[in-house]
């Protein structure tokens, strides 16, 4: 089934007189492809759940269309919609078993008694909790629950698959097992699946396409590695990436971009006060390279090695260099130099935090207007 | 630190540190207090309950197996069961109530009013739990006749049946007659001699005073029921309804399929207490039929039967073995319940 999301809009309004409505989502367009997964990626609050429940029917949009195929289901009860929906925190119902909580909404739709087993024992090897179906859900673990609360929404044969950020209570051991599992259901099933999760690595791992967000809109849409590539602005390139990216103040004079006093890339673009993004893998140890890094200490990790360094123009306390462990660093050294990989580093307009990009007009009015209206101070720090 | 690590000798003093200090005999006894001393501080309430509560039940239980026990002097012919045989028998004789009739009724009372107001209770609830902006006003309203003393209340209930006047000239009919537009032939509901019967044998059924009371009974049992439930449905995870509604659950089915399985511990805890209350049903029905519950205890409770032969000092046995009678019939309902409800109820 493929979606497409027009210009959709949620407002709750304020409880108490005068107080501000929230704008939980602000005017976002999304297409989605049939078949895919999407990751809605955004810090807490950013209106991720919101977005997944008016998907759902359960929340009814402020403003705007959602087209299933080529039919609107703007204000098709959340029953008629044909979605399967898992939970943040799985809602199994607590007195039935297994069986009966899968076979639910079968029972819902007058499917005969047999047939609704089967279709529910179908549904539960697909996750592989076939050996689980006579417990009740305080009986199982919380990676079990989370997959009889995947077979509940499954075993309808849904057109969608919403996910809330079903793996935000597992371990991390499960919750690496987990991701991959879903994502081979997904393809094993090719329902058109949306996945809510504020871990970063959980999205780019899984996602055909991800979605980030903040504060309510919509920033950049696209592959996984695409915006890890060529983020659209400072929140986009800070939001992803473990280690995350160092920002440091900067410039642009006569065609050169400065850190501090030292150039450390030209440029063609103008003039102005900057914000220099360099992936932690973006630096090339060189005893002559164009920028210089304080050591603070450096960390051996096998595969590679981190220098971890001190910067006055940086915006966090520290900057993150990976290298390969088998560059040979000096013993012992408390400076050292660096050269920088031009498509590991990203120029931001200082006062927009919007990308400049080369050889493209910016869009300037749009998403400056956009980015403006949000505070900007809880992007550093 | 892992055990090889551990020099031998430190292995040691830890086995014998692990076995406790060898104590004294004073020690020894001094702790021993200690541990009973849990007793001096239910004493007073043990002491209360000795006197207020078990020394009654023992001296019923003993009273109830004396023949011609008499309560002015406390004198008894013997020991044997006269004393049940005559209650179950029914000896119309001694004082007026029988106590067959009086089971049956208060069985009835009971295994209806309960459950039908269990139920009403439950949908008022998911009623009230739906309408967020009356919630507080209806709360109010549906609480008060809990603040309300029965008999005051069974006295007012009574006039909504009850006609006034005589055949021939009737001043009142009732609001409920009215309402059922029974007004040129009206029912006098609270009225035993002319309420129509049901004759089973041994047992009258006034099946009009029957109404009356269940009613009464369903209403006045309403509001305690209504705040255990509400409060339990406004503790409900709303995540549960909104999973309900994208499994395409009816109205219906959430109700039945959901909301009542979540409230199941509730529901059992008003259906067993209920019960233990209907079973020891006795100020509604003097405050609507009078002391005579009826003509001749028609509309008689166990209780009703119990408090009118323990003033009669000649057949104060009746009551003490119609009370035992009460007991076991309590305890085996209750054993029963808890055999259901173990089965029945979800626990969370
Ligand atoms: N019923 C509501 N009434 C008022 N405001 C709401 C309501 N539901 C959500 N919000 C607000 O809307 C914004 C978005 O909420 P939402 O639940 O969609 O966030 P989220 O991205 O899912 O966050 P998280 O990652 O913490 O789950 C938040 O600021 C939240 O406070
Ligand atoms: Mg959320």
């Amino acid at each position: 089934m493929r979606i497409s999301i027009q210009h959709l809009t949620k407002i709750f309004p304020s409880r108490t007189k005068g107080g501000a409505a929230v704008h939980a989502v602000e005017d976002m367009n999304i297409e989605i492809p049939s078949g895919k997964l999407v990751g809605l990626l955004g810090p807490s609050g950013c209106g991720k759940s919101t977005t997944l429940f008016m998907l759902s029917g359960l929340e009814s949009p402020s403003s705007g269309q959602i087209v299933f195929d080529d039919q609107d289901v703007t204000t098709l009860a959340a029953e008629k919609r044909g979605i399967g929906l898992v939970f943040q925190n799985y809602a199994l119902y607590p007195h039935m078993t297994v069986r009966e909580n899968i076979r639910f909404p079968l029972d819902n739709m007058r499917i005969k008694r047999e047939e609704g087993n089967a279709r529910a024992l179908d549904a539960a090897r697909l996750v592989q909790i076939e050996d689980l179906l006579d417990r009740k859900p305080n009986e199982l673990s919380g990676g079990q629950q989370q997959r009889v609360a995947i077979a509940r929404a499954l075993v309808k044969m849904p057109n969608v698959l919403l996910l809330d950020e079903p793996l935000s209570n597992l371990d991390a051991r499960l919750r690496l097992q987990t991701r991959e599992e879903i994502k081979r259901i997904q393809r094993e099933t090719g329902i058109t699946t949306v996945f809510v999760t504020h871990d970063q690595e959980e999205a780019m791992s899984i996602c055909d396409i991800m979605v980030v967000m903040k504060l309510g809109v919509v920033q950049q849409i696209g592959e996984p590695q695409h915006i890890y590539d060529d983020p659209n602005n400072l929140f986009v390139a800070n939001f992803l990436g473990t280690p995350p990216i160092n920002i440091f103040k900067g410039r642009i004079e006569g065609g050169k971009v400065y850190i501090g006093d030292e150039a450390v890339s030209s440029t063609e673009f103008a003039d102005q006060p900057v914000y220099v993004g360099i992936r932690p893998e973006g630096y090339i140890y060189d005893p002559k390279g164009v920028f210089t890094l304080d050591v603070d200490h450096i960390e051996v990790m096998g595969r590679d090695k981190s220098v971890v360094a001190i910067h006055q123009s940086s915006t966090k306390p520290t900057v993150r260099c990976i290298i390969d462990s088998d560059v040979a660093l000096p013993e012992g050294a408390t400076q050292l130099r660096f050269n920088i990989k031009p498509y590991k580093m990203f120029l931001f307009n200082a006062e927009s935090e919007v990308r400049l990009r080369v050889g493209e007009e910016q869009p300037v009015e749009e998403d400056v207007a956009v980015v403006e209206e949000q505070p900007t101070t809880d992007q550093r720090g | 630190m892992s055990f090889k690590n551990k020099n031998p000798r430190d292995v040691e003093a830890d086995l014998v540190l692990s076995d406790g200090p060898q104590l004294t005999r004073g020690e020894k006894f001094r702790r021993g207090l200690r541990a009973q001393s849990g007793w001096l501080f239910v004493a007073p309430a043990l002491i209360l309950m000795a006197v207020f509560t078990f020394y009654p039940i023992i001296m019923a239980f003993i009273h109830a197996f004396q023949e011609d026990y008499n309560g002015a002097n406390g004198t008894y012919s013997g020991w044997g069961f006269s004393n049940f045989v005559h209650v179950v028998k029914g000896d119309l004789n001694r004082g007026g109530a029988d106590f067959l009739q009086c089971l049956v009724n208060t069985l009835i009372f009971t295994f209806i009013s309960v459950p039908v107001s269990t139920l009403l209770a439950l949908l008022i609830s998911v009623a009230l739990n739906s309408i967020k902006a009356v919630q507080k006003a209806y709360q109010t309203i549906l609480f008060l006749p809990y603040l309300t003393n029965a008999l005051a209340m069974g006295a007012v209930f009574a006039t909504f049946f009850t006609v006034v006047g005589t055949k021939s000239h009737t001043e009142t009919v009732g609001i409920v007659n009215l309402v059922l537009g029974l007004k040129d032939n009206p029912i006098n509901w609270t009225d035993v001699l002319s309420s129509p019967k049901w004759e089973l044998g041994r047992i009258t059924i006034p099946w009009a005073n029957y109404i009356v009371l269940m009613v009464y009974e369903v209403w006045s049992g309403l509001p305690f029921k209504i705040l255990i439930l509400f409060s339990a449905l406004q503790s409900i995870n709303k995540q549960y309804y909104d999973a309900a509604k994208v499994d395409g659950a009816s109205r219906w089915t959430t109700l039945w399929h959901i909301t009542a399985p979540m409230v199941s511990p509730q529901i059992s805890y008003l259906l067993v207490t209920g019960i233990m209350g209907g079973m020891k049903q006795y100020s509604a029905v003097v405050g609507i039929f009078g002391e005579k519950m009826g003509l001749r205890y028609e509309m008689g409770t166990m209780v009703g039967y119990i408090y009118n032969y323990i003033g009669e000092d000649k057949y104060a046995g009746l009551a003490f073995a119609g009370s035992l009678i009460l007991f076991v019939i309590i305890m085996i309902i209750t054993w029963i319940n808890n055999k259901v409800t173990k089965k029945r109820t979800t626990y969370r």
